[in-house]
């Protein structure tokens, strides 16, 4: 059981139209650099590895990165903690605004495919509030496992917070289900985050595992 | 269309020769509670016993073989070491299904695993269907086949209960002697070494006898079938489960969110959601729901609430919203209709629920239930009374079984909260088909099941 490489993912995430956010990966720090001022700043620092299930427990990932001086920074740190064994490269990401949701898909020895919707940090962590369907889901059972969760009205936008765009997130319900029944070899899936406002929703974090 | 299996399986629940292997005189055994039970039924009934001549004086067989008419269905309840020998008699005499008691076979261990495999074999290719092994048996009540060593014959009715374990049967059997509700076909399913869970579904979707389909589970043999399956039932029929096993099994391995926050309970929960099953938590709930549903018609969402007394309103009103249970305000002719009986035209507020105060006599009742039936979007009624020194049960009981008469497609549900003075009432109610619960909470559940999901 391994992670899927960056480009395979990638590949895939195209295939199945899910759009995510802009991202690169790179070995060398100038390449790297170039293209995180090309996206502009702030951007995001992260290791991607075929073997290493939990990136940020190593030091592996750097959020809010403003300038090219903090950019050398985390980019020195990364590479001394990761001391880059093991790794494919390190992932250059643009940062959306947003709330935080969780996608996921695993495959039941019982069901088969099951989707998993939910918000994220606290709200998945702690408070466990998602919802599950057996794929193949559609548009009706998508709508269902968004307003299912106990957090849904903060999606709806609050005391003057706009809501995100729930028909964004409900069509990537469906393309995680369509990807769940057709690639088999995919064992299961973590997006976490996923960024989500009232225009886009992006993944921002992917972990497919073949 | 009914498959084959569907059709074989009719030789379980309307055999016209029965045998019984294993079949005693000694009380206290298994062989005795079949031969017990087995009496009630009005075809033949042969036992088979090497030991005894007779039983409940009648002649007793050696061997299946020694018996010269055809047997449609042969009940096994001997050591598991025989009856590999046993099932290959059976095959030999060609008999119509077989329903194994024993256990000790895939549930006891490998070993036993390898003789049921055997005993699946033989009976697969002599094509004779197998119910268990490890099981309770099956009851029929229209025909009063009882092939089980439950302690007790159940009521006729209309719910087909399946269920995993046999002693809850036992258990419910005893629990339900009372009450007015009763049932058409009853399976403990055992091993599910052959006919399993889905196959009953599927022969309970086009029984007759059968309005609704009750399951107690523990696991599911085949989830992706059970899913098909269940999902094409429950638009015919619906189906209500009570799912034992909830806790947390292995998951701490998991490389994924998904895969920790996926509890195999939670798999189950969304299946079920998906299947149109209606879930339960309690045995209590259970049989409240399936009581309802077999009592009365589903409808659309959208209740009214009748109470004579304001609590009893506001508590069923509560639940309501938590159960996202719909209360139609009630409308502008309405209110005319319930205006023309002078007490009701001085109460303050006409909402939903409507509380015909403490005072409020039949007649009263019979107004307001009228105009609430007759108004279009509201699909049910819950009628609620708490006892008070001038009500009247009796009298409510009989105008609410008249008025469902006129209105016979809107379900009707009842929460005569009491025991002494109600109980009278309730059994009118309950034998009139309308299902009666003594608490606003257990009555707003069983409307829940009633409410058609769109």
């Amino acid at each position: 059981m391994e992670i899927l490489s960056f480009e395979e993912t990638k590949k895939i995430l195209k295939k199945y139209k899910i759009p995510f956010c802009r991202t690169e990966i790179f070995n060398s720090q100038e390449k790297a650099l170039a293209f995180a001022e090309k996206i502009k700043f702030p951007v995001v620092l992260k290791i991607h590895s075929r073997i290493i299930f939990h990136k940020s427990d190593i030091g592996g990932v750097k959020t809010g990165i403003q300038n090219s001086e903090e950019f050398n920074q985390a980019w020195k740190e990364i590479s001394t903690n990761s001391q880059l064994k093991n790794i494919e490269g390190i992932l250059v990401q643009e940062m959306v605004k947003g709330s935080e949701l969780v996608l996921g898909m695993k495959r039941d020895n019982q069901f088969g495919p099951i989707v998993m919707f939910g918000l994220g940090g606290i709200f998945i962590e702690i408070l466990k509030d998602v919802s599950f369907r057996i794929a193949p889901i559609d548009k009706k059972q998508a709508i269902e496992m968004v307003k299912e969760i106990k957090g849904y009205r903060l999606l709806e936008g609050y005391r003057g917070k706009k809501g995100i765009d729930i028909k964004k997130l409900t069509d990537l319900l469906i393309k995680i289900s369509n990807l769940a029944i057709k690639e088999k070899n995919i064992l299961s899936l973590d997006f976490n985050p996923i960024m989500a406002n009232d225009k886009e929703v992006l993944v921002a974090d992917f972990r497919l595992i073949i | 269309m009914i498959n084959s299996k569907t059709k074989k399986l009719n030789k379980f629940f309307n055999p016209k020769s029965v045998a019984i292997i294993g079949a005693s005189d000694e009380i206290k055994t298994v062989g005795f509670g079949l031969v017990k039970n087995i009496s009630l039924f009005k075809g033949d009934v042969f036992y088979v016993n090497p030991f005894d001549k007779k039983i409940a004086k009648q002649e007793s067989f050696a061997k299946i073989t020694d018996i010269k008419k055809n047997i449609d269905l042969v009940i096994i309840a001997v050591p598991a070491k025989i009856v590999l020998e046993i099932v290959k008699d059976c095959c030999e005499k060609k008999v119509g299904g077989l329903v194994i008691i024993s256990s000790g076979f895939a549930e006891a261990g490998e070993e036993g695993k390898k003789i049921q495999n055997k005993i699946v074999e033989l009976v697969s290719r002599a094509g004779i269907p197998l119910i268990g092994p490890n099981c309770l048996g099956i009851i029929s009540t229209q025909n009063n086949l009882n092939a089980s060593f439950a302690p007790l014959h159940p009521k006729t009715g209309n719910i087909a209960f399946l269920s995993q374990s046999g002693s809850i049967i036992d258990a419910v059997l005893d629990k339900s002697a009372d009450e007015n509700f009763g049932f058409s076909k009853i399976v403990s399913y055992g091993n599910e070494a052959d006919v399993s869970l889905v196959d009953f579904l599927e022969y309970f979707q086009n029984d007759k006898q059968t309005k609704v389909i009750g399951i107690y589970l523990e696991s599911i043999k085949d989830g992706q079938k059970f899913m098909t399956i269940a999902k094409k039932v429950s638009k015919i029929k619906p189906i209500v489960i009570i799912k034992a096993g909830k806790t947390i099994s292995g998951q701490k391995a998991a490389t994924t969110h998904t895969g920790a926050l996926s509890t195999d309970y939670e798999i189950y929960k969304a299946a079920f959601k998906q299947a149109g099953i209606i879930q339960t938590e309690s045995l209590q709930d259970f049989f409240d729901k399936l009581k309802a549903l077999c009592f009365q018609p589903v409808a659309e969402n959208g209740f009214g609430i009748i109470t004579n007394g304001g609590g009893l309103g506001v508590l069923a009103a509560d639940f309501c919203e938590e159960m996202g249970i719909i209360l139609p305000e009630i409308s502008k002719k309405s209110i005319i209709s319930l205006d023309k009986d002078v007490r009701l035209k001085l109460l303050s507020t006409k909402k939903n629920p409507l509380d015909l105060m403490g005072d409020a006599l039949p007649e009263r009742y019979k107004i307001a239930i009228k105009t609430m039936l007759g108004q279009d979007n509201i699909k049910g009624l819950l009628v609620m009374q708490a006892i008070q020194i001038m009500t009247d049960p009796m009298e409510n009981a009989k105008i609410i079984v008249e008025l469902h008469k006129q209105f016979p497609n809107k379900p009707i549900v009842s929460c005569f909260v009491g025991k002494k003075l109600v109980q009278e009432a309730i059994d009118y109610l309950e034998k009139n088909k309308i299902p009666n619960y003594n608490d606003p909470k257990r009555a707003i559940q069983a409307i829940s099941s009633l409410i058609i999901k769109k």
